[in-house]
């Protein structure tokens, strides 16, 4: 049965005025303010919600563009913020017709004296000059006055040897001051130069849009670099390169997550996690000590070194169940903080690292990554690394080195991985590059081969003071497969090519290729991981015993000795 | 009095409101989601807006469109029936607003009633009694003293407790002792935390709430209990007014509590106190529900008032012809609900296409559905299609009317609990009115014993 028509409807007849009160008279209106429209997905949404949520839409979850002094309320701790620097006046270097009118309606307008603010603030407690554009005010575009705050607010940060966090949004360079502008650039690079030189932290955040010539300065100069989900971010604007090339952007270039994956971000944060995520990096920054671990005696020790023969423990070594990088991040560091990206092309999930705290003392992690099932290998190609992750590797290292932090490797590969593209982005240089640095890397490295230590692809993370082997990880010029297959041509002997290659953590122990051995249970999987772990821990603690207090020269000619005796 | 009411709502409610403001005179407006487009209530509305895709998310709970189509309809009042934002304190604070009248209480009335701590602390105030429990305890010794306060039977729960852990029930205060340290034992090892709160634990109670009125001027009457005991998984199956348990010193007992209960949150409008009644007659308020509600259709019918016309009269701002006096309770009135589901496969839904209906009618037999041959259920919302209401001088004739109702009531095409429902209402037990809100499942437990 269809209905539709075939009820007779109300007629309205207006009642005889009854008396009562309540029923409002006027109509009802929608009063100004309280609905508005998201950009994005062009839904009404309430404001109120919009402003208590971050300013992110609560339909779609896109991110509306924030005012300066919002988004400081939003990070700092209430009423810490001290601004500086406010009222520069800016100038009219090309003496543009109407700029100056423009600049003084837009300051009534927004209340703003320029396209960013800049102070000290805390957040969390922790200390920082922070600098925050503005994108109501000539879409935050860098002249004079912009630069010049930044720049002065930059040298304030390395006199109170504070850090730096940048939250950036900008069309670039400002047309109506010409190559003024151009030149706020190199200010404030040169001053980042100077802060970074002090050995101090800068953490960059780009918002919607970050691009031009801010992109190209203080914006990518970062120790972190942060982005807000879906923000667009580039040098040249998206209209411009296809109006350049004559074609269409793919979607999604461009943004957050384009750069997150070529390599330049650090990570993307959501605005609801900023705070926390800026002071965590913060506290990281700060100085702490390293409170000794308590050592039960009796538990250490727990397994003794056992008699199996070189091929089983090469089957061993890449067993699918045997606890990978990533579960030695987990079970043996605190705090710790994924960074991404080598800042030129890529970032290769085959190496994973970031900053962490051990026992309180902050340090870089660096582990090669097998995955935990098929799924997850994929992801991280099995663990072979591309020159990307070398490259990730040597900046996170040349990064704790600036902040004093000791670095352990976990390594853990069949090999850098083999293929075109790793060829033509430089696979050999990347691993030289490593090889080349490290030996010189002015804080203590420590490297655990945990699994397969697959050659070149293993010794790019293995130019350590210290190079250990869990009892049945192997490392090797290569794999017994190959080694039998190049020297008898028969991949079939590998059974027997393991047996006189010297892999085993016994024999590299006796060649002095390594210092330890850590002695594994029968099976060792993530069940009784724990143990070794603890055992691991402490002597991690107390090779930092041994090292932290070695002065530079010492550490690495010390290094450089143990290499050159072999 | 308002001039076009917006329902905010779908299903027999939204018909049901649709139909007083008819008989009222007052224009209608229906908001319907995509999948309600061929919905009863679309269709007899005056005018009806789509605002939006199926999921309620999106549509019946998106407080924007609503407030939109209001606006676009000119309707001056917004009706929310039960559900969805019928109890959303900031949907009615944005009629408020916007001018809209909101046909129900005062946003911040429904804010207070709908926070449990809130509402406890203010029911204690106004001296309505709520089911005696204590502070934090940690200590054995000091919980038995708590206890003999409390007074036995004594459920023990873990502060962080959930899903039974760390809950015990102590019936005398010799079992106290070892029931509360199994009970903190087990909140340790559950929660890691061994904060302990007790609470008079309400044996075999009934499921009594009682239905009040109160108005703009202050005055505030109440219309009765209904006796919703017969309920599975908390959900309500059957109700009935007045309830067997009940004599009139007790009625009027607890109505005068629930009188209280009401002005000492300031109430306006249609409300509902629910209580716990204990064997002896002890009862304990448990919530107040700030909407119309499903079972209403039982207090109209033994006071013989609409209680939706009344709401829009409240919500017009006037006044109660009548005062406690006047009300009186005539006969006896039964409710079942009737869901699109199948009793056989755990009462999984069973949404689909009505291929064929037949509703009983005649003397003392109300039907308030939302269906009609033809009609597909969608698989979207709540999968109650209809009430059937009877009403008869006594509770016996009331029960021979619904079973015979039941016995004719014909839906094909898709499942529903009818027979099941022929079944309940046949029971001894059910009959005699001897039951509490643990009969469905001991019914179940009777089954899966034979």
């Amino acid at each position: 049965m269809k209905l539709k028509g075939m009820f007779k409807k109300t007629c309205y007849e207006p009642q005889k005025s009854t008396s009562g009160h309540g029923t409002a008279n006027q109509k009802p209106e929608v009063p100004d303010g309280l609905l508005k429209k998201c950009n994005i997905c062009k839904a009404a949404i309430f404001s109120e919600e919009v402003k208590n949520g971050h300013y992110i839409c609560p339909k779609c979850h896109g991110y509306f563009r924030m005012d300066a002094y919002r988004r400081i309320e939003m990070i700092v701790d209430a009423g810490s913020f001290e601004e500086w620097d406010k009222g520069i006046a800016s100038g009219n270097p090309l003496h543009y017709k109407g700029y100056e009118e423009k600049l003084d309606t837009l300051r009534e307008k927004t209340g703003l004296d320029e396209a960013v603010i800049t102070g000290e603030a805390k957040i969390c407690g922790s200390r920082a000059v922070i600098g925050v554009c503005d994108g109501r005010f000539l879409m935050a575009s860098m002249g004079r006055v912009v630069g010049e705050k930044i720049t002065r607010a930059v040298e304030r940060a390395v006199e109170k040897r504070l850090p730096v966090i940048l939250f950036a949004c900008s069309g670039g360079a400002r047309m109506q001051e010409g190559i003024v502008s151009l030149m706020q650039m190199v200010k404030t690079s040169a001053a980042l130069k100077r802060h970074s030189e002090a050995g101090l932290l800068f953490i960059s955040v780009l918002t919607d849009p970050t691009t031009g010539g801010v992109t190209a300065s203080f914006a990518m100069l970062g120790d972190v670099i942060l982005a807000e989900p879906n923000a667009l971010i580039g040098f040249a604007g998206p209209r411009v390169i296809e109006q350049t090339i004559g074609q269409k952007l793919p979607k999604g270039f461009q943004r957050s997550e384009f750069l997150l994956e070529h390599g330049f971000l650090d990570a993307i944060v959501g605005r609801e996690e900023e705070r926390e995520v800026l002071s965590g990096l913060l506290k990281l920054h700060e100085p702490s000590e390293r409170q000794g671990c308590e050592k039960d005696e009796a538990e250490r020790a727990a397994y003794s070194v056992k008699e199996i023969d070189a091929w089983e423990r090469v089957q061993i070594s890449r067993q699918k169940d045997r606890p990978v990088g990533r579960d030695y991040i987990d079970g043996l560091f605190t705090d710790f903080v994924e960074l991404h990206g080598d800042r030129y092309y890529k970032d290769d999930t085959a190496v994973i690292g970031g900053i962490a705290k051990f026992h309180g003392r902050p340090v870089t992690v660096i582990a090669q990554a097998k995955g935990r099932d098929v799924k997850e290998n994929v992801k991280r190609n099995f663990g072979m690394p591309s020159p990307e992750g070398y490259r990730k590797a040597l900046r996170l290292m040349k990064q704790a080195e600036k902040f004093n932090r000791p670095v352990f490797c976990f390594v853990d590969t069949p090999g850098a991985f083999c293929g075109l593209e790793a060829e033509e982005r430089g696979q050999g240089e990347a691993i030289a590059r490593n090889l080349f640095e490290m030996s010189d890397l002015k804080v203590p490295v420590l490297s655990v081969v945990i699994g397969e230590g697959g050659s070149g692809g293993a010794l790019a993370m293995a130019v350590a003071d210290e190079v250990w082997m869990l009892e049945n990880a192997v490392y090797s010029i290569l794999s017994p497969e190959g080694f039998a297959a190049i020297l008898w041509k028969d991949s079939k002997r590998a059974r027997e090519a393991a047996g006189i290659m010297k892999l085993t953590s016994g024999d590299l122990k006796k060649l002095g290729i390594i210092e330890k051995i850590i002695p594994e249970p029968e099976v060792l999987t993530i069940n009784n991981f724990k143990e070794l772990t603890r055992e691991l821990e402490y002597r991690m603690d107390e090779f930092l015993d041994r090292y932290e207090s070695v002065d530079k020269e010492t550490l690495t000619a010390r290094r450089y000795e143990r290499f050159r005796a072999m | 009095m308002v001039k076009k009411v917006l329902v905010a709502n779908r299903g027999e409610i939204a018909v049901r409101i649709i139909r007083a403001c008819r008989e009222m005179g007052i224009q209608t407006v229906a908001v319907y989601s995509e999948a309600d487009k061929e919905a009863l209530h679309t269709q007899l509305a005056d005018e009806a807006v789509c605002i939006g895709p199926a999921p309620a998310s999106e549509s019946y709970l998106s407080m924007e469109r609503i407030i939109s189509a209001t606006m676009i309809t000119g309707a001056d009042a917004v009706h929310p029936g039960f559900g969805f934002l019928s109890e959303n304190y900031r949907f009615a604070q944005l009629c408020e607003t916007c001018g809209i009248v909101f046909i129900g209480p005062r946003a911040e009335v429904m804010q207070k009633m709908g926070q449990k701590a809130e509402a406890r602390r203010t029911m204690i105030q106004a001296g309505v009694p709520v089911i005696p429990g204590s502070q934090e305890v940690y200590d054995a010794k000091e919980a038995s003293v708590r206890a003999d306060e409390i007074g036995y039977p004594v459920i023990i729960k873990a502060a962080l407790g959930g899903g039974g852990k760390g809950m015990r029930v102590a019936f005398e205060r010799e079992e106290f002792e070892s029931c509360f340290l199994t009970a903190q034992k087990e909140a340790r090892a559950s929660f890691g935390d061994d904060t302990m709160y007790l609470e008079h634990f309400v044996e075999h109670p009934r499921h009594i709430e009682f239905q009040i009125l109160a108005d703009t001027y202050g005055n505030v009457v109440h219309l009765g209990e209904r006796d919703c005991s017969i309920q599975r998984n908390h959900q309500k199956m059957i109700e009935e007014s007045p309830s067997v348990a009940i004599s009139g010193e007790l009625r009027s007992h607890m109505g005068e509590a629930a009188v209280k209960a009401a002005k000492a949150v300031g109430y306006t409008g249609a409300g509902t106190i629910e209580f716990l009644l204990e064997n002896d007659g002890s009862f304990y308020f448990m919530e107040m529900n700030t909407r119309i509600q499903v079972e209403h259709p039982v207090t109209e019918w033994v006071t013989g008032l609409d209680l939706i016309k009344e709401q829009i009269r409240i919500a017009s701002g006037l006044e109660l012809p009548y005062g406690q006096q006047d009300i009186r309770l005539k006969g006896h009135a039964i409710e079942c609900r009737i869901n699109a589901e199948n009793p056989k496969q755990k009462f999984r839904p069973c949404p689909g296409t009505i291929t064929d209906l037949y509703l009983p009618g005649g003397q003392g037999i109300r039907i308030d559905a939302a269906i009609y041959s033809g009609y597909t259920v969608p698989p979207y919302y709540d999968p109650m299609i209809a009430k059937l209401i009877v009403h008869a001088d006594t509770r016996e004739e009331a029960v021979a009317k619904l079973r015979s109702a039941l016995g004719e009531t014909i839906i094909e095409g898709i499942d529903t609990n009818i027979d099941y429902l022929y079944e309940i209402t046949g029971n001894e037990r059910y009959r005699q009115g001897n039951f509490d809100i643990g009969f469905i499942e001991m019914l179940g437990q009777e089954e899966d014993s034979v």
